[in-house]
């Protein structure tokens, strides 16, 4: 494994796909495109996520409970969600940008920021190099509903849009204002005057400031860069700097990417659904060793953790943490995943179990990495050895015939549950 | 990404047992289909689990058999059919 080396840049476009995760399901059902569908939250299933135009036209909107939405749309067709499988089209539409840009920043689920400098030598214009994004998506095969490069690019049905400029703020406001298909290109030098013209609720505010600004009578991003900046700060503090600052068009921060490692995973196919929370837990943290003995492992600390649940029905669960403190110990890693898992925990029986380690960080701290790393030496040899031992087997015997012993349910009463094997490969 | 699948291990192999009047086993064809006497009753026990699901039924009997092996057979209550498993 190498270090992950930070890379930025200060022209940016952000590709945003609205409802993406009701796109993916929609895709993927289209007899659902006809009917008004509101996605129920992964936190809160007793709350609707996302909605479609249909059903937000009967009144049904984001956050309302489930029956306040049968309620006034009774046509109301309610999915599961299926995060891993988002989550999967997601990443699926971060690798096609990655064909353009190497700086890719993700957002959130649908939103990505591509670094675009030095782009102009290999595409041109901004026109061109927005192109070639909106062309990469469409080819990547992601499935929301553009299938042909036609159907992606100024096609009103496409869900695409793009916005092009210095920072991501500004980008981003630009591709909200970006028609579906289409794209918003602010050139260098014309941030102020675009920005003036946008709505307060482009910013990043919280209910109450914006209230208060709306009471002050501030109603678009140029009423409010026309106060005094010391003013803002006055009424609003520290925030309100960076609020006036961001209205202003002066703060262009820039996109940060960073060189995704293959990350580390481990699995776990139950024999029967799993709906145990204890089991859940147990699974979770036989899983984190499996995958902290992994040798790509030695000699770094974890730093994002995930587990993805498949459910039954088809219905996924999928938690992240990212660590403070990076850390090699199993329990640190497990933590946070088990406070997720008691906090919502997963809306049906679990099928499958994935433990994928994303993120690392140097296992570098004076005294004590000499040590870490001394054993980290130390069982590489013995993985070395063993990896020879393993490929002699299966070299005479046409396959490797060497398993784990693990423990799967130790306390079922039915005794063939209790342990299973598992490929070994050292 | 690798998938791994697990194997179950310990599964329940299928016996012949033959029984006498109360349904307690007196001689087993082994795997090897010889026919073992059963000298001796141990412990019984029953497993009633997955009710929710797909049910599971079994009644446990350890016997000692003629070699003086302890060996645990269970009978599937559902079907009737008998298994030798470890406990």
């Amino acid at each position: 494994m190498t270090r992950t080396p930070l890379l930025t840049s200060d022209s940016a476009a952000c590709c945003w796909i609205p409802l993406f995760a009701l796109r993916c399901e929609t895709a993927r059902r289209p007899e659902l495109a006809a009917l008004p569908v509101a996605l129920v939250g992964s936190d809160d299933t007793r709350r609707v996520w996302q909605v479609s135009p249909l059903a937000r036209h009967a009144g049904v909107k984001p956050g309302m409970t489930v029956s306040q939405a049968i309620g006034l749309c009774p046509a109301l067709k309610l999915c599961e969600p299926d995060p891993v499988h988002y989550d999967a089209q997601f990443s699926r539409l971060l690798a096609a940008l990655g064909q353009v840009s190497p700086v890719i920043e993700p957002a959130e689920l649908g939103r990505a920021y591509v670094g675009t400098d030095g782009l102009e030598g290999l595409y041109g214009a901004p026109e061109k190099i927005v192109e070639a994004i909106q062309l990469r998506i469409v080819d990547c095969g992601l499935r929301i509903g553009n299938t042909g490069v036609e159907s992606a690019i100024r096609n009103p049905q496409s869900a695409i849009r793009v916005g092009w400029g210095q920072g991501k703020f500004v980008t981003w406001v630009a591709a909200t204002r970006a028609r579906p298909g289409e794209a918003v290109i602010v050139q260098p030098g014309d941030e102020g005057t675009f920005l003036a013209a946008q709505p307060l609720a482009v910013l990043p505010l919280d209910p109450d400031t914006y209230r208060r600004l709306r009471q002050l009578g501030v109603r678009t991003l140029g009423a409010l860069a026309a106060l005094p900046e010391e003013a803002v700060v006055s009424q609003f503090g520290r925030a309100g700097r960076r609020l006036w600052r961001l209205a202003a068009g002066r703060i262009a921060e820039p996109v940060v990417g960073r060189v995704a490692p293959e990350p580390i995973v481990a699995a776990l196919t139950f024999f029967s659904p799993v709906g145990e929370r204890e089991l859940l837990v147990h699974a979770i943290d036989k899983l984190i060793d499996r995958a902290l003995g992994d040798p790509r492992r030695s000699g770094w600390r974890v730093q994002v953790v995930r587990v993805r649940a498949e459910l039954e029905h088809a219905a996924s669960w999928l938690a992240e943490a990212t660590l403070k403190e990076p850390s090699a110990d199993r329990e640190r890693i497990a933590a946070p995943l088990k406070t997720q898992l008691e906090r919502s925990p997963p809306a049906g029986a679990v099928e499958r179990l994935v433990v994928e380690f994303t993120a690392f960080a140097a296992g570098t701290t004076e005294l004590q990495l000499f040590a870490r790393d001394a054993q980290a030496a130390a069982r590489a040899g013995r993985r070395r050895a063993l990896r020879t031992a393993a490929q002699e087997i299966k070299l005479r015997l046409k396959r490797s015939l060497l398993y784990h012993v693990i423990e799967v349910q130790p306390w079922s009463r039915l005794p063939e549950r209790r342990y299973a094997l598992i490929d070994y490969e050292p | 990404m690798k998938t791994d699948r697990l194997i179950g291990i310990n599964e329940p192999q299928r016996v012949e047992v033959e029984l006498d009047e109360k349904g307690l086993p007196v001689g087993m064809r082994d795997a090897g289909y010889k026919i073992r006497a059963v000298e001796d009753i141990g412990e019984i026990w029953r497993i009633d689990d997955e009710w929710w699901r797909v049910p599971i039924h079994r009644r446990y009997v350890e016997v000692i058999i003629e070699s003086g092996r302890r060996v645990v057979l269970f009978e599937d209550v559902i079907t009737g059919e008998w298994y030798v498993q470890k406990p």
